[in-house]
């Protein structure tokens, strides 16, 4: 019984803490705002039935990080076509922000969507290399995540974010 | 220390992108809770299923009816042969999702792959069991022949049942499900390629 309540408060620990990064994780995997929400719901289900077995053989954000994407790889697959406009973000719950002037509101608002479509847009392996590094990852802790070497983790990211480049309109 | 603005730019774009609602945590610990209640459930029910063709078997063997020990000693052994290829073919094919993105995609292939093989057993396995069937009746014939020769319609009836009807959905669902299988199974090949780097980039 006890060793269930070390479990849940762990559990409740860890979602305070990287819960927001598997949402914005989420982000790139489903654009439809309600199915987005199931998404966020099944990673964290399955980090719960993970947690038992977790034994402290990578950091905890490590382990958050690999389960989020495994669970947002088997959704692409699962939900066809992989990606949808994105106009239902729009009417998603999309942060207020506090800033004053409504004008640079919309211009924030629209970079942020037009950054989401163009990740989206992505084929699924340069989708994560650029979703880890917007989170802040090294690239030692990108390469375990994804369980490839660190120099393939420079190869790619850099190939991945010429493609963001491209699908931003951001390179001559 | 290198400035990268750009991705100084895209990281303030994206960390302003979501943020979990706020009854996230009591959504989860309720979707635990149900889930929790469903694993409990199947079990149970499984059990059940189990222990009632057991149940079946013995009670058809007091009966001393050949039929119905007939019927019942082929869907035992349906069920546990059926049980037992499965977890033969899908051996060393689970899904750990704490693995690398890259382990987990491999077992993700070696599972579709290994599902695919059972999927083809099982067919050869239906056509198997009916064999086995034809086999019992033709022993027993003796006895079912009286049967037969008593209740003419309802033995068309079992036999457009059991004979015609359940290969034709049996295959059909195979055939739909070797379809989804092989599409999943080109998938995740085009995602191990990927990560492998042998796809245009």
């Amino acid at each position: 019984m006890s060793e269930r309540r070390d479990l849940e408060e762990q559990f409740d620990r860890i979602l305070s803490e990287h819960g927001a990064a598997v949402s914005r994780l989420a982000f790139s995997y489903e654009a439809v705002a309600s199915v987005r929400e199931e998404l966020v719901q099944e990673i964290a289900l399955a980090i719960w039935q993970a947690l038992a077995h977790f034994r402290g053989e990578c950091s905890e954000r490590t382990f958050v990080y690999r389960i989020a994407h495994n669970r947002g790889l088997s959704h692409v697959w699962k939900r066809r076509p992989p990606h949808q406009p994105l106009e239902e973000i729009e009417e998603s719950d999309q942060p207020i922000d506090p800033r004053p002037h409504p004008e640079e509101q919309v211009a924030q608002t629209d970079r942020r969507t037009r950054l989401m479509s163009a990740i989206q847009s992505l084929p699924v392996t340069h989708r994560q290399m650029i979703v880890l590094m917007l989170e802040g990852l090294s690239h030692a802790q990108m390469a375990e995540v994804l369980g490839i070497t660190e120099n393939n983790v420079a190869v790619r990211l850099n190939r991945a974010r010429n493609m963001l480049k491209d699908a931003l309109g951001e390179r001559p | 220390m290198i400035e990268d603005r750009e991705l100084d730019a895209w990281r303030e774009q994206w960390n302003s992108a979501a943020e979990p609602s706020a009854d996230f945590q009591r959504k989860i610990q309720q979707r635990i809770k149900r889930e929790d209640r469903r694993f409990v459930l199947g079990n149970i029910l499984t059990v059940i299923a189990f222990v009632g063709i057991l149940i079946f078997a013995l009670y058809m063997r007091h009966q001393s009816s050949w039929m119905g020990t007939g019927w019942a000693t082929s869907i035992c052994v349906l069920v546990f042969v059926s049980a037992g290829i499965r977890i033969w073919v899908l051996r060393r094919t689970w899904r750990p999702e704490t693995q690398s993105t890259r382990a987990f995609v491999e077992l993700w292939y070696k599972r579709v792959a290994a599902r695919i093989r059972l999927l083809r057993i099982s067919t050869y396995l239906s056509i198997g069991w009916l064999i086995f069937c034809a086999a019992l009746m033709a022993v027993h014939w003796s006895i079912i022949g009286q049967d037969v020769r008593a209740h003419p319609k309802g033995w068309v009836a079992l036999l457009v049942a059991c004979v015609l009807m359940q290969p034709a959905v049996l295959w059909y669902g195979a055939a739909w499900l070797l379809r989804r299988k092989l599409a999943e199974l080109n998938e995740v090949k085009q995602i191990l390629d990927e990560m492998s780097g042998n796809s245009a980039p």
